[in-house]
């Protein structure tokens, strides 16, 4: 098998895995980075993040303001010792990408400009128009480009992480172009994969979204945490789940139901008023919105269309002008796709899914449990995002974790040394093996397509806005058998340039074993928290019993194993979580019993 | 098809060939219009040298120069050669927004299709103005 | 949206080049029936045929959004995202999808794109300041006008329509070609970039902007209003100031 030996690894080449890159690159140039990613780093989905990244830059706002605004938003399940490393390093970082290009819209006197975003109590959205994550990735990719000591792999499949000694020393990947394996030892290696959306059927996200880091990782031991924490975002297209981003309502943009009506003020988020309100209306959290579309769907107040039940995302009274200006692909969406013109008709939408929370158990250091093995970006959990995501903190999590994990790797393969290549290759082989077992034809006639399908369904059943024990164990269930017919999957192509059909069942395998991780932490959180709402007697935040991270471990052919483990508090107890006139009154209440 | 492929390993890049490409697409023709008539204006461009020549070498050799433009021949070869200046001058004006750095009046992003008018407006003036000369001289 | 547009039981052809390097000598095209819908893309008809149809058809794409560049293909001989082309277009008629034109065809609807990538990497995509600032001294001061002079090129989404499109780059692969060109000028005309003079020999060499003749059909297909062929020749301009300029500045004639 032929060998590449490099310092550290990267397994994907999105935001966190480009920003890791430079950070070891500028860290030490003598260090040698392979930069693997399963398509060419600018087709990353980090390129579709649309509204923006936050990072506390005006005079009355502060860093404890955005800390509040996170802890309070992942429904008192974020590690706040990292939230606060978080916060404090967003601006910088946002910063970084200004100096090395990125095209943020400007103030008229050149300052960056910022605008408002869901669940964040003073505008702090750093924006380029509405292809923030565009901009991000493309400018990361090219400034990559600047240092030699980076070697990309580009278009390079991973096949599995190579564990030796007890820590991570190297990545087995297969070039797609020639079907080939290579054994990529490094003395320490990166996982930046994104998430696993893709488990789910009606999402924002790309077809690469397959949480192939997660499942590599979660095979080796590292646990998977949080994993039954899924954003449903409320605003997306009908059929294919494209997303209409939440910088339309930051804008000023409604949401309707059929008969016109500003339906959020029913659900704790109100008044109504005609001027956006940061943390008021539309501009509250996205698990709070998804779960009000849910209820006026069951009241029948949902408009009917050709792809089932929406609510209208008015944008008409911005005025064409500022569409264009600042919100120019949500046009191209609506007209193009829709034969929709925003500025005369509103758009119909629902909720689809859009993030995970969870991922890869990582500490502030963006190290595993496995030593060697570092996580950043949606593939990790690193406590900031906890039970609920806030828009535009996304963004920021990738260039501040891709720089600390990028940074800490440098520091630890400088002080390794690793096992002799022989061992290496040999274990190398064995995945090898493993991997080209979906193309021996004399397992069976099960299809990979089919599989996908019937497990996007049943995590759409089982996993959605809204759980019930049954739901979920018939979700579980089927996942199972699932897994177990998998067993049994032919690939048609024996190719080996280009072979897609193989490397979709190869996914497929990594989408199974994490999404029941997904409904096996789900089934076994008896609460309602956050992104994960329960309709069976579970219908309370019970912090007595589930203020504990979900700790899935992976239990081979079978189901995980799950346990729990504390969330760090420092300075912020979690207390009632309201939003809009309702959360300025909690917020009061707290203050004055703080006080008195 | 004549094609090229070069075998590396199991991968067999295959090169399509280029032959005919402007006629696979009615834009990739219009071009091709347009470069053949730029042949024509520099083909003009050499009668009027010659009548330059001939003015210099005496009225004589002019007259007789100015009287072979009236023949059918030459004035066919006129009025095929304004319908091509024409089209050329249009096409001209039209590519022209793309060759210049945007223009912003006002804060707004000029369309490209005033740049167009603009320009061909401002060839009309030039010819009236040649005409007007001309026509008055001739007087 | 389409409401109501679909009628139940309607198809649509879909002829798609098919090229395995390992068992067909040359690309043929193979037709596939796929149901119609008002709203469906190229891309989901591709996207059904792969699922349900053959599995071993391939070809790239991801995000869906025309946002990701990977789907871009010939639909009936002209270069489009599949992602944002849709079957009504077609409708009744037949679909024919092709790999983008003067890219190597590594399999089916894959192209190799290594040229274009390698052309990236050649002309420092990236800023190189003009005054060095520290991330103590915050951002660069940059106007919405100044934002406005580069704003257009730094929206290309790495497609290659536009390499698809151009027949210059068709007959001669060393021509550095429309979009990357879009990209060298991005960053030059960048308020915060001092590296013009870095770049310059690659814009002004005769594989550079000379290589253009303003066919312009690169502007045409660009799904994001990038306009590489302005990019392109605006610089002609330029590079012609720096021929004859290098005669008259003094000491300018050594570079």
């Amino acid at each position: 098998m032929e060998t590449y030996k490099a310092d550290v690894a990267i397994v994907g080449a999105g935001g966190a895995g480009l920003r890791a890159a430079i950070a070891i690159a500028e860290a030490d140039p003598a260090l040698t980075v392979a930069l693997i990613s399963k398509v060419y780093p600018m087709r990353s989905h980090t390129v579709a993040a649309e509204g923006g990244a936050a990072g506390v830059v005006q005079a009355h706002d502060s860093l404890e303001h955005h800390f509040n605004d996170t802890v309070h938003g992942g429904d008192g399940l974020c590690d706040q010792d990292v939230v606060e490393y978080f916060v404090a390093h967003c601006t910088e970082e946002l910063t970084q990408l200004e100096h090395w290009g990125c095209p943020w819209s400007r103030k008229p006197d050149g300052r960056i400009d910022v605008r408002a975003f869901g669940g964040m109590k003073i505008e702090r959205t750093w924006f380029a128009a509405d292809t923030s994550g565009f901009h991000m990735l493309h400018t990361l990719f090219q400034t990559s480009i600047k240092y030699p000591s980076i070697r990309r792999f580009d278009e390079y499949f991973a096949a599995d992480l190579v564990v030796e000694d007890g820590r991570c020393q190297g990545v087995v990947v297969i070039e797609v172009a020639t079907g080939q394996f290579t054994l990529i030892q490094a003395k320490a290696v990166i996982l930046a994969t994104g998430g696993a959306g893709r488990v789910f059927r009606e999402s924002t996200l790309g077809g690469i979204v397959t949480g192939d880091g997660m499942a590599l990782a979660y095979r080796h031991g590292a646990p998977l945490r949080d994993m039954e924490f899924m954003q449903y975002h409320p605003t997306c297209m009908l059929g294919t789940g494209l997303l209409f981003t939440e910088a339309c309502r930051g804008e000023g943009g409604f949401l309707r139901n059929r008969d016109g009506y500003r339906y959020l003020q029913d659900y704790g988020l109100g008044p109504a008023e005609d001027k956006p309100r940061n943390k008021f209306m539309e501009l509250g959290p996205r698990d709070r919105l998804s779960q009000a579309f849910w209820h006026e769907e069951k009241k029948g107040r949902t408009v009917t269309t050709a792809h089932g039940e929406a609510v209208h995302l008015d944008l008409r009274h911005l005025g064409e002008n500022k569409l264009r200006e600042r919100l120019p692909l949500i046009c191209e969406l609506a007209e193009e796709y829709l034969k929709i013109d925003p500025a005369r008709a509103p758009i119909p939408v629902r909720p689809a899914i859009h993030y995970t929370m969870g991922g890869i158990y990582a500490d502030l250091r963006a190290a595993t449990p496995l030593p060697g093995l570092y996580a950043a970006g949606e593939c990790a959990s690193n406590g900031i995002h906890g039970a609920n995501r806030l828009g535009s903190n996304s963004l920021v999590d990738i260039i501040v974790f891709g720089k600390m994990a990028g940074v800490e790797a440098a520091k630890y393969a400088r002080g390794v040394s690793q096992s002799p290549h022989g061992v290496l290759e040999k274990q190398a082989r064995g995945a090898q093996e493993r991997a080209l077992s979906p193309l021996r034809s004399a397992r069976g006639k099960e299809r990979h397509s089919v599989l996908r399908r019937e497990m996007a369904q049943s995590m759409e059943a089982g996993c959605g806005i809204y759980r019930t024990a049954a739901d979920m164990q018939a979700t579980c269930d089927k996942i199972a058998e699932l897994r177990e017919r998998y067993g049994r999957v032919d690939v048609n192509d024996k190719s080996s340039v280009w072979n897609s059909d193989w490397l979709g069942a190869l996914e497929l395998g990594y989408l199974l074993e994490v999404a029941q991780a997904v409904v096996h932490s789900a089934i076994n959180r008896k609460e309602s928290r956050g992104a994960h709402q329960r309709l069976d007697g579970y219908e309370q935040r019970d912090d007595a019993n589930f203020l504990r991270h979900t700790m899935a471990y992976h239990g081979g052919g079978g189901p995980p194993r799950i346990g729990y483990s504390d969330v760090v508090i420092t300075r912020s107890k979690p207390g009632t979580r309201a939003y809009g006139a309702a959360g300025e009154q909690a917020q009061a209440q707290e203050r004055k019993a703080a006080h008195g | 098809m004549s094609a090229e492929t070069r075998t590396m390993g199991k991968r067999r890049p295959y090169r399509r060939a280029m032959d005919g490409w402007w006629t696979r697409n009615p834009f990739f023709v219009r071009y091709m219009i347009r470069e053949w008539t730029a042949v024509l204006v520099a083909a003009y461009a050499l009668v009027l040298l010659v009548g330059a020549v001939r003015l210099a070498q005496g009225e004589a050799a002019y007259s007789a120069w100015f009287e072979s433009m009236k023949s059918p021949f030459a004035l066919a070869f006129h009025w095929v050669t304004l319908a091509v200046f024409l089209y050329h001058t249009w096409s001209w004006f039209e590519i022209m927004p793309r060759t210049m750095p945007a223009i912003f009046v006002g804060g707004k992003r000029l369309a490209r299709g005033v740049i167009t008018a603009a320009g061909i407006a401002a060839a009309l003036a030039c010819c009236a103005i040649v005409l007007a000369l001309a026509l008055g001289g001739g007087r | 949206m389409a409401e109501g547009d679909r009628s139940p039981g309607a198809s649509i052809e879909v002829e798609v080049l098919r090229y395995r390097p390992e068992q067909d000598s040359e690309p043929f095209y193979q037709s596939f029936t796929v149901p119609y819908a008002e709203d469906l893309s190229v891309l989901q008809a591709l996207q059904h045929i792969k699922d349900d149809l053959d599995s071993t058809l391939s070809f790239r794409w991801s995000c869906r959004m025309a946002i990701c560049g990977s789907c871009g293909l010939m639909i009936n001989g002209i270069p489009k995202l599949g992602c944002r082309t849709f079957l009504r277009e077609y409708y009744p008629g037949r679909v024919r999808v092709g790999p983008l034109n003067h890219f190597p065809i590594e399999r089916d609807l894959v192209v190799d794109i290594e040229d274009f990538v390698g052309k990236l990497e050649k002309i420092h995509p990236y800023i190189i300041p003009r005054e060095p600032r520290t991330l103590d001294q915050g951002e660069y001061l940059q106007t919405p006008r100044q934002l406005q002079r580069y704003l257009q090129f730094s929206n290309c989404i790495n497609c290659t329509l536009c390499y698809a499109a151009c027949p210059q780059y068709g007959l001669d692969p060393a021509f550095l070609g429309p979009g990357i060109t879009a990209l060298l000028h991005r960053y030059n005309a960048d308020s915060r970039d001092g590296g013009q003079a870095k770049r310059a020999a690659i814009m002004h060499a005769e594989d550079g902007v000379w290589g253009c003749t303003a066919v312009s059909y690169c502007s045409e297909v660009c799904p994001k209003a990038v306009d590489p062929a302005n990019a392109i020749n605006q610089n002609k301009m330029a590079s012609a100031m720096d021929y004859f300029l290098r005669f008259v500045k003094p000491g300018g004639a050594r570079k």
